[in-house]
């Protein structure tokens, strides 16, 4: 009914269209421009569909001649990706209006996307000197130096553009170049400019936030993720971050809410079932976390951390045949690392392979720069194997490492479990000997055992308190001591025979491990999304 | 998940806050929120809907009035109608407002839905040198052809763009130009320019029945004010690019603010007094949506999402939408204070904000295309949409509704409470772990064991192929040939072809031989020795032999293939043919 009505009326207008300028001397000839802002409308209203209709009647009215109708035409070819085509229609632009530089700057815009970067700079150049003082034409240029890679004139552009008008992408692109250059500090400036300037974009502050992450500043990181949770509850990166930062203080329960609303939105990532699997891990229900990290070393089978953390939990599930497999796949893909090294060998030495098992921790003792477990274990190894002297030695090198680190303030609280089993071992290798631990020794023990109280206090309020800013302060000091102790306990669980060890003990040890090392592990996947988003 | 749990929260919401007077699917509207009035035209009181349709978009184009929920008149418009205001010209009793429809390079104005007055944009300058070769071309001094050169020199070099004719006789074709030439010379040269929106601004006086300017902006960037009883041009403001939006408040003898949107995705803000802009606001993307709202605005723009700005241009808050905007209204309920924007959107939803807070949603038919709000009839707050397919929907605020002055948006995601999909594990999977657990250092041995064996099996297999040169490819670094076999035929006889292939980067290889190795009691070969010719490097060279097979048992056997060199006796290549079965045979 209606197409029937519209018709006939159509079919009249053209009629009198035609009747009536004939008789007429001459005939009023049609605007170009009379339909430019019926095209525009359309367009922003993204009904390319219609646009497209009304831009055929315009050009074929116009016989061409209607410039804003074919960069309209452009815009829409280049949005549906026949950028070749585009780039043809804009040049045409630019020869029916060469003074316009918007025209320019959608050319170089297509050359920019057909990868011919140093064409579009020059393109680039054309249109700022018509048009000096326009962001638009100092960002896009920046961005192509970025991909010739001259940054020096990419940082100039993007300065320029931010002196003209302030953006978000110009902060972002700057603060990129910086990261290329690995000048992490200067990123860190120029986002913290950014979020500034607009505190409510939360890829700014996520990225803000897992910078101060790799700079071990994780109040700060936590303040401006969860600022970035707060915008916007579902963003990945931040849940993934955050998360994993709840994870380190035992806040299990509050991490995986956050990991349920990253899981609904991407249920396919690696880092992401990783950390689940190392939360549940946390919580002492291994299956499921082997299930998890399953998942995780499915999806993402050459990623050595979730190798490493499958090896550490079958480590404490006793199942040393399996773990043997993961750990030997990890130190495979990262040959350099000391901590995959002593897990093998712990898992080799419960495999009744003592000669893999020395020739591991050999190998763990040689890459190893500062952590006291790779030592201790050895000892505790050699030991176990009556190989008193070698024992000595690394006891030795354990006592270094914590007079160094106690002596440039580093690290001056030890895990107590370490120190216990020190004890132990140092008693274990006489007196002489214990001696040059007792100093350090006694007053780290002393510290730890009047701490001991503290953190596990001081630890169960920080897994409860959900205002996390306090948490994670205290994050910072705690993630050292932590991992430390994660490590004595896989010794211990490996060497059962040392004349201290309960039977009973080595299991909540193990879990106190577990986490620790899983920590590790999360800061690392953590830093995986950092480099997606750079 | 989220947004299906939300969305039968705001329906049963908006349910109970508005009422559905009126919804006419096929209604066959085509137009924009600035082709939307609501209007006392008669001055009885009754508020009025004027609607400036563009028909199919090429003609039938309209001019209508509803009342209630009838159309009450409908009038033909020449052209497409760009934007269409309401606006009280005169302090004439009654009261009636005039309705200003603005198409192309005119505003049409009509009093009582009777044309009234016709007001025509002011010709742009025409380059003075196009009007003296037109005006040579009018005398006859020069032919077609001249004047085309002259014009297209015009084009090229002039400051000032040519007129529509210059341009449409440069696109003619040469047999074309004298008619034209003779059929326009005698008519002056202009340059026109179109309107692309309008507005309305208070001459005097703040009351809402005062007299009101038209505020025009054209496609070459103008913006002008006009006289509402004489037309005249009161004001000139020029602009960097074309304004699309606008909006305008205060008084014109006091002090006005226009607020535009440009199509070059800034936002000006004119003042009186200042011909050029006062503030400018440079959005990523293409303002959408246009609205003010007490001292602020509110732009909606094309890569979805809703900023808010101070009227001096600072950015305030930005909110993200689920959709592409359509378009934007201002909801005014002056009697109950309560000032909201509408967003209408992409996903058939049409969202109300208050700040950046959404303050409640209405779910529609189809995707809305225009918005107005106001009164309408004797309804203070109807609100008035259009779609996409060209239906008509009036609605009525509840007296009751309440509007919450803060964000509906729920606290923390509904996906926090759904549970993970964790695999689980299988009662076997327990056991299996509880033997491990048991005899893990047996498992590791015998699979240390059986992962040494398989190795040296591997390690073997690999020398022997070495020894016995059955790799495909010889192991000499003289002559480093390639070799494969292919066998063609049904039996009994066969095609043998050898491809040989000289790998080597430059040297040839000669003084080859091919020898086979057969069962004679199963094959014959004419030839089982022979010399081959030369390998050029990188040729490959097929050699054909022919294989009879003796035996009709439909057996088959293996054919070793030896690549010998000249003086040794180890070969350089081996390979092992298997025969397929003789069908030939075994079908007689």
């Amino acid at each position: 009914m209606a197409d029937d009505a519209m018709k006939t009326d159509v079919q009249l207008p053209v009629a009198t269209d035609l009747k009536k300028p004939r008789p007429k001397k001459a005939p009023e000839l049609p605007i170009l421009e009379r339909r430019n802002w019926l095209i525009h409308l359309h367009y922003i209203r993204k009904d390319y569909e219609t646009c497209k209709a009304i831009i055929k009647e315009q050009l074929h009215e116009t016989q061409g001649m209607c410039e804003y109708a074919v960069y309209v035409q452009a815009l829409i070819m280049r949005l549906e990706g026949k950028i070749q085509q585009s780039l043809e229609l804009f040049q045409s632009c630019a020869i029916l209006n060469p003074k316009s530089s918007d025209n320019l700057k959608q050319v170089a815009r297509s050359l920019f996307l057909l990868g011919k970067h140093k064409a579009a700079i020059e393109v680039y150049n054309e249109a700022a000197r018509l048009n000096q003082k326009d962001w638009e034409i100092s960002h896009n240029l920046g961005v192509c130096y970025i991909y010739t890679k001259d940054f020096r004139s990419a940082e100039e552009q993007l300065n320029l553009a931010l002196q003209l008008n302030k953006h978000d992408l110009t902060y972002m692109m700057l603060g990129k170049i910086h990261l290329l250059q690995g000048d992490t500090e200067k990123a860190t400036d120029v986002y913290k400019s950014a979020v500034e300037f607009s505190p409510e974009n939360t890829e700014l502050l996520t990225t803000l936030g897992l910078l101060y992450m790799q700079l071990g500043k994780y109040q700060k990181a936590f303040e401006h993720l969860g600022n970035a949770l707060t915008y916007d509850p579902n963003n990945f990166k931040a849940i993934l971050a955050a998360g994993s930062m709840m994870q380190t203080h035992g806040d299990y329960d509050v991490a995986m809410n956050k990991y349920r609303v990253a899981a609904y939105s991407v249920p396919e990532s690696p880092p992401l079932w990783n950390n689940i699997g190392m939360c549940f891990f946390g919580k002492k229900k291994y299956v499921a976390a082997i299930s998890c990290l399953k998942r995780a070393n499915y999806l993402s089978p050459f990623d050595w951390k979730i190798l490493y953390n499958l090896g550490l939990v079958h480590l404490t599930m006793q199942q040393y045949a399996s773990a043997f497999h993961f750990l030997s796949a990890a130190v495979n893909l990262r040959p350099r690392m000391s901590e995959l090294y002593m897990l093998l060998a712990v898992a080799l030495t419960n495999l009744d392979d003592a000669d893999n098992a020395r020739r591991s921790y050999e190998q763990a003792v040689q890459l190893d720069e500062s952590n006291l477990l790779v030592n201790l274990n050895f000892a505790v190894f050699l030991y176990n194997q009556g190989d008193k002297k070698a024992a000595l030695l690394q006891f030795q090198e354990m006592e270094r490492k914590v007079n160094s680190q106690v002596d440039s303030n580093i690290n001056t609280e030890f895990d107590p479990e370490l120190v216990e089993m020190a004890q132990k071992l140092g008693a274990a290798l006489q007196a002489g000997e214990n001696l040059y631990w007792s100093k350090p020794g006694k007053d780290s023990k002393t510290s730890q055992r009047s701490s001991s109280g503290k953190p596990s206090s001081s630890q169960q309020p920080l897994g409860t308190n959900q205002a996390l800013g306090q948490a994670m302060s205290s994050a910072a000091g705690y993630s050292k001591s932590m991992q430390i102790t994660a490590e004595p306990e896989a010794d211990v669980s490996s060497a059962p025979s040392p004349p201290t060890v309960d039977p009973g003990e080595p299991e909540p040890e193990d879990e106190d491990e577990v986490e620790e090392t899983a920590e590790p592990d999360k800061l690392k996947e953590k830093s995986k999304p950092k480099a997606v988003a750079e | 998940m989220s947004s299906v749990s939300q969305e039968l929260k705001d329906t049963s919401v908006a349910s109970s806050k508005w009422l559905d007077a009126h919804y006419d699917p096929v209604a066959n509207l085509y137009t924009f929120s600035s082709c939307i009035a609501l209007s006392d035209l008669h001055g009885d009181g009754e508020n009025k809907l004027v609607v400036g349709d563009l028909g199919t978009g090429v003609c039938n184009m309209k001019l209508k009035v509803y009342r209630g929920t009838g159309l009450l008149s409908e009038s033909t418009l020449l052209d497409l109608p760009t934007g269409m205001v309401s606006f009280l010209m005169d302090l004439h009793e009654p009261r009636t407002p005039a309705i200003a429809v603005a198409s192309g390079p005119f505003i049409y104005v009509y009093k009582n839905l009777r044309p009234y007055f016709k007001f025509t944009l002011p010709s742009l300058e025409v380059n003075p040198l196009e009007q003296d070769v037109w005006s040579q071309a009018k005398e006859d001094m020069i032919d077609p052809m001249t004047l085309k050169e002259m014009l297209e020199g015009l084009r090229d070099k002039a400051e000032i763009p040519l007129s529509v004719r210059s341009l449409r006789f440069l696109m003619l074709e040469p047999q074309e130009m004298e008619n034209f030439v003779l059929l326009h010379k005698e008519q002056p040269i202009r340059r026109q320019t179109v309107i692309t929106c309008i507005g309305t601004l208070k001459k005097n006086m703040a009351d809402e029945d005062a007299v009101s300017c038209l505020v025009i902006g054209t496609e070459n960037g103008d913006v002008y004010i006009l006289d509402p009883e004489a037309f005249t041009i009161l004001y000139k403001m020029s602009l960097p690019s074309t304004p699309t939006l606008m909006d305008v408040t205060g008084q014109f003898d006091v002090e006005f603010r226009i607020t535009v949107a440009c199509r070059n995705g800034n936002i000006y803000i004119l003042r009186r007094d200042s011909p050029k802009p006062k503030y400018c606001i440079e959005l990523s993307s293409h303002p959408v949506g246009l609205v003010r709202i007490g001292k602020n605005v509110v732009v909606g723009c094309s890569h979805e999402a809703l900023h808010g700005y101070t009227q001096k241009g600072k950015k305030l808050w930005t909110a993200y939408l689920p959709a592409p905007v359509t378009t934007m209204a201002l909801m005014d309920l002056p009697t109950r204070g309560f000032q909201a924007v509408l967003v209408g959107l992409a996903n058939c939803e049409v969202h109300m904000y208050r700040d950046k807070n959404l303050v409640s949603t209405i779910k529609t038919p189809d995707v809305v295309t225009s918005i107005c709000f106001g009164r309408y009839g004797r309804e203070d707050g109807t609100l008035i949409m259009t779609t996409k397919g060209g239906g008509l929907i009036v609605k009525i605020l509840k007296r009751t509704a309440v509007f919450e002055d803060r964000d509906s948006a729920p606290g923390p995601p509904i996906a926090q409470s759904i549970r993970l999909n964790v695999p689980k594990k299988t009662k076997l999977y327990v056991d299996q772990t509880l033997r491990e657990r048991e005899n893990a250092v047996a498992m590791h041995r015998a699979f240390q064991m059986d992962l040494s064996r398989l190795r040296l099996a591997a390690a073997r297999a690999y020398v022997k192929a070495l020894e016995s040169s059955l790799t495909p490819m010889s192991a000499s670094l003289t002559e480093p040939l390639k070799m494969n076999a292919v066998v063609q035929g049904l039996g009994p006889s066969f095609k043998l072809t050898l491809n040989i292939q000289n790998t080597a980067a430059c040297r040839p290889v000669m003084n080859l031989a091919i020898s086979f190795l057969y069962d004679e009691n199963l094959y014959s070969m004419k030839t089982a020795f022979f010399k081959i010719p030369l390998l050029v490097p990188g040729l490959n060279y097929p050699i054909d032999t022919f294989v009879e097979c003796l035996s009709d048992k439909g057996i088959s056997d293996i054919i070793k293939v030896f690549v010998l060199r000249e003086g040794k006796s180890a070969p350089l290549l081996t390979a092992h043919i298997n025969m397929p079965v003789s069908e030939g045979l075994a079908l007689n």
